[in-house]
């Protein structure tokens, strides 16, 4: 099966913090599976990609995959379905991630959930109605000693209060109207 | 580069290489760790590199951009040597004064030394910190010796000559006997002896053996094995084909945690280095040795730290652990004889191999040798990563390198080993940090995470915190461990929302032996380490809860509530603002009202209220 | 090599084949290990755990399941004791607790020694054995099922919850299943949570369970393993 339409791809960059978005359109399926051909073992590697490539992992790539490399099909959907990493469902055009970890948790990190919750109407794993924020949560990012740590669209802020994630999400917010508005 | 195909090659680029940073003058070196990017250090070299430029000194000034010094909280962090200078919390613009001042004029910028919160002293040199001072920086020092993406750095300073040494000097049996002398125990939290698990695989019948490096680093809040492979990957590198030599394997695997996509990365682009300088592959230095390594990223799922379901996840499957009657050194991966050792035990091979077993095993205790890197954060005033002997007591750890209580609130606890560790109170701060003893005191050392926590902290809240984070992460497969830490939890809940029984702290505690007793696998066997320890050492907190339906932390949401003092409010609405529930009413200027019904309990209006007005009952 | 070994199962020396478990011999000899999630020629999977037993080595006891466990020569095995009784017992409870409707689940809990269930009742409809999935693949090499999601939202499902093509509809994953075989009377009812104990009849209710298979009904529905 081929990808065709365009997609909206997050691509970290060397710094491994930044994200940024490029828009490819691409036959990406098969060039993702290509060169892994019937080699079952590298299932979990080529979801990998399949979710960094279209934000999630859509149902007709996980027949595809089953196809290609040889898995059951039921064996591509329990692993898609087993690890975080993979989503089985589109997220929303930001990803707010909120880092649960011990050492932001000790440092009130439930705080910043209870601000999104509260700003967004939503609970960890759920998108807003609009479709403009999905909001996650994680067990550390490594980056403890920065904590509370908040991930928007692939970049850090430190040492996060509920009221600059509220600034955040606000300013997100403008900029998105924004730039419906001109467009 | 050439490859290098013998032995001699290397000594040759060694000590060419190690000559140019004799002769080289001042460097400048930044840390590029995880907490120093996202204070913004990439901002902070650029700035330099322009600066340097600018002021022609470009050629004569090295600048080194390193892995994790540790003192992540100070970020972004610059050391300069010669000097010693140590500087921290850089801004761009603080650059052309560092310039100016004390590479031109060799004085130093009093504002960006670094103030001891202890004494409130200003302190010039990195070896004076306290922080630094009283650890013992074995492999957290060469992080900062060299740029994690060059090999010659790593050269320059001795790498790759532990191999060097085996290959020309030692067998595998050698090897194995030096390791197992120098008592060196697994590092990635079981404490298991590495020698007698790299004989067990070396004598297991097969050919086809492998290593496996757990990079997967599941203990939540800390980052020790993040540190190593993305600061200096080489030694973890190094570490593998001395294993590989050793056990007698061709091929080894990085298993990289999901969220650590820069590790993947400068372990990916290391592996490839070390191909190119023909330190992987065929014929490694001109020996029999064969030997390459693959860097697989994990698929975001805490179980798969535990070495069968590591292996199934390696193997493209579902990460989940099976029976471990055939131990993995015998049928892991691929059902080959398979080794897997924790980042930090593949790192200190090389420097035993290169100083001796002897010299590892006169550092520690009787039953734990080496150095251990441990995460301390929590209610502390220094986080960072910290270094020292086995055998340091947690009072030094916590008081001295930690600097005590980070806020006059006395501190109760510190909780080591992660999700599967334990809280250890204050009174017993004196225990060593040693695989055994921290263990009879029913914690363990863990990977290495280490949360202080002072009178703020609700016990039975931190248990709560640790199964809510298991039952996440618990694979499911097993009765014990997904029904058991269910129930485990839902019986904590009811005590923190003040339904809690008396009778259940019995079922809670015979609950908890059974799945520690039953579980298959090792997240099973250990996860009711919080609520065991905490029953142990606190259970009056538990008590509390229960008799008085009372949190003495004022932690848990059902027991607390928040008031605003009308003497106090002044009606400026910054709280209103802030509650993200709208819990909050009021008219300007006049005492403001919470509907305790609309609340959340999150506490923001508190912290938000500049007069104090709100109150936690 | 030879084929033989020789164990000790509770006190008593047995013959076995290298290849067994310790779970298949000690049936095979008639010593009661209750078990749910093993099913005779399929693989075996471990999740139930109430098949753990003591294993003594070098004087130090380990609990272990025995349906995993491979025997060895001169291996020392002990399948009653307090310890594993009482854990046994727990574990049995706290699947009970799950799937209360189940008649296989209540009697395997009666056979453990449950009196009582100290946690509020979940009409749960699976146990997460494990036996259709592992018989669906095995047996049938169809993998129409398998385990779905991770920790607490682990269930059996079809891939995308779609019964595909290739589902035959056989049904023999029903016959397996200990929640639909010998289902009990009716679902119970909101409030009336107890374990009926109608069941209790087939099993000897003294405090001493017999370590000898008394051929209870037990398995007569869902298939243990010594009724095959
Ligand atoms: C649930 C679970 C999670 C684990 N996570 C890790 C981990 O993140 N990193 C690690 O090195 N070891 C982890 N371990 C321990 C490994 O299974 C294994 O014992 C270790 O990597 C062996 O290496 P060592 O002997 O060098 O310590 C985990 C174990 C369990 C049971
Ligand atoms: S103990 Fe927990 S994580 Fe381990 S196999 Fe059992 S259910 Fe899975
Ligand atoms: S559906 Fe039945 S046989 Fe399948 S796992 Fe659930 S309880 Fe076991
Ligand atoms: S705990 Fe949040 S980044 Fe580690
Ligand atoms: S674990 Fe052995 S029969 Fe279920």
């Amino acid at each position: 099966m081929i990808i065709t339409s365009l997609l909206q791809v997050k691509h970290r960059d060397h710094t491994g913090l930044h994200m940024r978005e490029l828009t490819m359109s691409v036959k990406s399926l098969d060039v993702i599976v290509e060169g892994r051909r019937s080699q079952p073992q590298q299932l979990i590697e080529v979801l990998q990609d399949v979710q960094d490539l279209c934000g999630y992992i859509p149902r007709e790539s996980m027949i595809t995959v089953s196809k290609e490399l040889g898995v059951p099909l039921i064996e591509v959907y329990r692993v898609a379905s087993f690890y975080k990493a993979f989503s089985l469902v589109p997220s929303g055009k930001h990803v707010i991630t909120v880092c649960l970890g011990t050492a932001c948790h000790v440092r009130g990190a439930r705080r910043m959930v209870d601000q999104v919750a509260g700003q967004l109407g939503v609970s960890p794993g759920g998108t807003t109605s609009d479709g403009l924020f999905t909001v996650e949560c994680v067990n550390c990012l490594g980056a403890c000693a920065l904590g509370p740590v908040v991930v928007l669209d692939g970049v850090y802020y430190d040492k996060m209060t509920p009221r600059k994630l509220s600034r955040l999400i606000d300013s997100v917010r403008a900029a998105d109207s924004e730039g419906r508005a001109n467009a | 580069m050439p490859r290098l195909a013998a032995i001699e090659d290397l000594e040759h680029l060694h000590a060419s290489l190690a000559a140019d940073r004799e002769r080289a003058g001042t460097s400048i070196i930044v840390c590029g760790g995880p907490g120093c990017q996202a204070a913004g250090c990439g901002a902070v070299v650029e700035a330099l590199q322009a600066e340097l430029r600018g002021e022609g000194l470009a050629e004569t000034v090295h600048v080194r951009v390193t892995g994790c010094h540790g003192f992540c909280e100070q970020g972004p962090i610059m050391l300069i040597e010669p000097g010693n200078i140590f500087y921290c919390h850089l801004k761009p613009a603080d650059v052309p004064e560092i310039v100016s001042t004390t590479l031109c004029d060799g004085e130093v910028v009093d504002r960006l030394l670094y103030t001891d919160p202890v004494s409130g002293n200003k302190v010039r040199t990195e070896s004076e910190i306290p922080f630094y001072r009283l650890q013992d920086r074995t492999l957290l020092a060469l992080n900062r010796q060299v740029d994690s993406s060059s090999i010659t750095d790593y050269i320059a300073i001795g790498g790759y000559s532990a191999l060097a040494k085996v290959l020309r000097e030692y067998g595998p049996e050698e090897v194995i006997r030096e390791i197992t002398r120098s008592g060196l125990r697994g590092r990635g939290g079981g404490g298991f002896p590495t020698g007698r698990k790299w004989a067990a695989c070396r004598a297991a019948p097969g050919d086809e053996k492998y290593l496996i490096c757990n990079a997967d680093e599941g203990d939540p809040g800390a980052y020790m094995d993040r540190s190593i492979l993305e600061g200096n990957p080489h030694l973890v590198i190094e570490g593998m084909l001395i294993g590989a030599w050793a056990i007698g394997a061709e091929q080894g695997y990085i298993y990289v945690r999901n969220e650590y996509p820069l590790a993947v990365e400068r372990a990916r682009a290391a592996v490839a280095r070390a191909r190119e300088f023909g330190l992987l592959g065929d014929g490694i230095l001109g020996s029999s040795l064969r030997f390459d390594v693959e860097v697989a990223r994990g698929g975001g799922a805490f179980v798969c730290g535990e070495s069968t379901a590591l292996m199934a996840s390696l193997e493209g499957k579902v990460g989940e652990p099976r029976a471990k009657d055939v131990h993995t050194v015998v049928e892991g991966l691929w059902n080959k004889p398979t080794t897997l050792n924790n980042v930090e035990t593949w790192a200190n091979i090389p420097l035993i191999l290169r100083r001796g077993a002897k010299w590892f095993a006169e550092k520690g205790t009787k039953g734990s040798k080496g150095t251990k890197i441990f995460y301390l954060t929590g209610q502390v005033k220094n986080t960072g990563l910290v270094e020292v002997a086995m055998g340091t007591p947690l009072r030094t750890i916590v008081f001295d390198i930690g600097g005590g209580p980070s806020d006059g609130a006395a501190i109760k606890a510190v909780q080591t080993g992660g999700p599967s560790g334990g809280c250890l109170p204050v009174d017993q701060f004196d225990l060593p940090v040693d695989f055994d003893a921290l263990a009879e005191a029913g914690s363990m050392v863990g990977s290495g995470g280490m949360v202080v926590m002072d009178e703020r902290t609700c016990m039975v809240d931190v248990a709560k915190y640790f199964l809510t984070f298991l039952q996440d992460e618990s694979c499911g497969k097993c009765v014990p461990c997904r029904l058991g830490i269910d129930r485990m939890l839902e019986i904590i809940t009811d005590i923190t929302e003040g339904r809690g029984r008396h009778e259940q702290l019995d079922l809670l505690e015979e609950l908890a032996d059974t799945v520690r007793e039953t579980s298959l696998c090792a997240l099973g066997k250990t996860a009711p380490n919080p609520v065991l320890s905490t029953l142990r050492y606190f259970r009056e907190e538990y008590e509390a809860h229960i008799t008085e339906r009372r949190c003495p932390a004022g932690v848990c949401r059902a027991l607390i509530e928040y008031v605003i003092d009308p003497d106090r409010c002044v009606g400026c609405g910054s709280c209103l603002r802030a509650c993200p529930q709208a819990a909050i009413t009021g008219e300007k200027k006049l005492p403001h009202t919470i509907d305790p019904s609309a609340c959340g309990r999150c506490g923001i209006c508190l912290s938000e209220c500049d007069y104090g007005a709100i109150v936690l009952k | 090599m030879q084929n033989y070994v020789t164990l000790t199962i509770d006190g008593a020396p047995v013959r076995a084949s290298r290849a067994d478990s310790v779970l298949d011999v000690a049936i095979e000899y008639g010593i009661c290990i209750p078990h749910l999630c093993h099913v005779p020629t399929i693989s075996d999977l471990g999740a139930c755990r109430l098949c753990i037993v003591e294993h003594v080595q070098n004087g130090r006891s380990k609990v272990t399941t025995s349906c995993t466990l491979r025997v060895q020569e001169d291996m020392v095995i002990r399948t009653n004791t307090d310890k594993i009784r009482k854990l046994r017992r727990n574990i049995a409870e706290l699947l009970v607790a799950e799937a209360p409707n189940s008649r296989a689940v209540q009697d395997i809990a009666l056979r453990c020694g449950v009196k009582q269930v100290r946690y509020p009742f979940r009409n749960k409809t699976c146990t997460l054995c494990g036996r259709c999935v592992r018989l669906c693949a095995e047996l049938w090499g169809a993998r129409a099922i398998g385990f779905v999601g991770r920790g607490k939202d682990r269930r059996v499902d079809f891939p995308f919850g779609v019964r595909p093509d290739f589902c035959k509809e056989c049904n023999s994953c029903i016959d397996l299943c200990p929640m639909t075989i010998t289902p009990c009377d009716g679902p119970m009812k909101t409030g009336e949570e107890r374990l009926c104990g109608k069941c209790e009849g087939q099993l000897l209710m003294n405090e001493n369970f017999p370590d000898f298979c008394v051929w209870c009904a037990l398995g007569e529905g869902f298939g243990c393993a010594r009724h095959a």
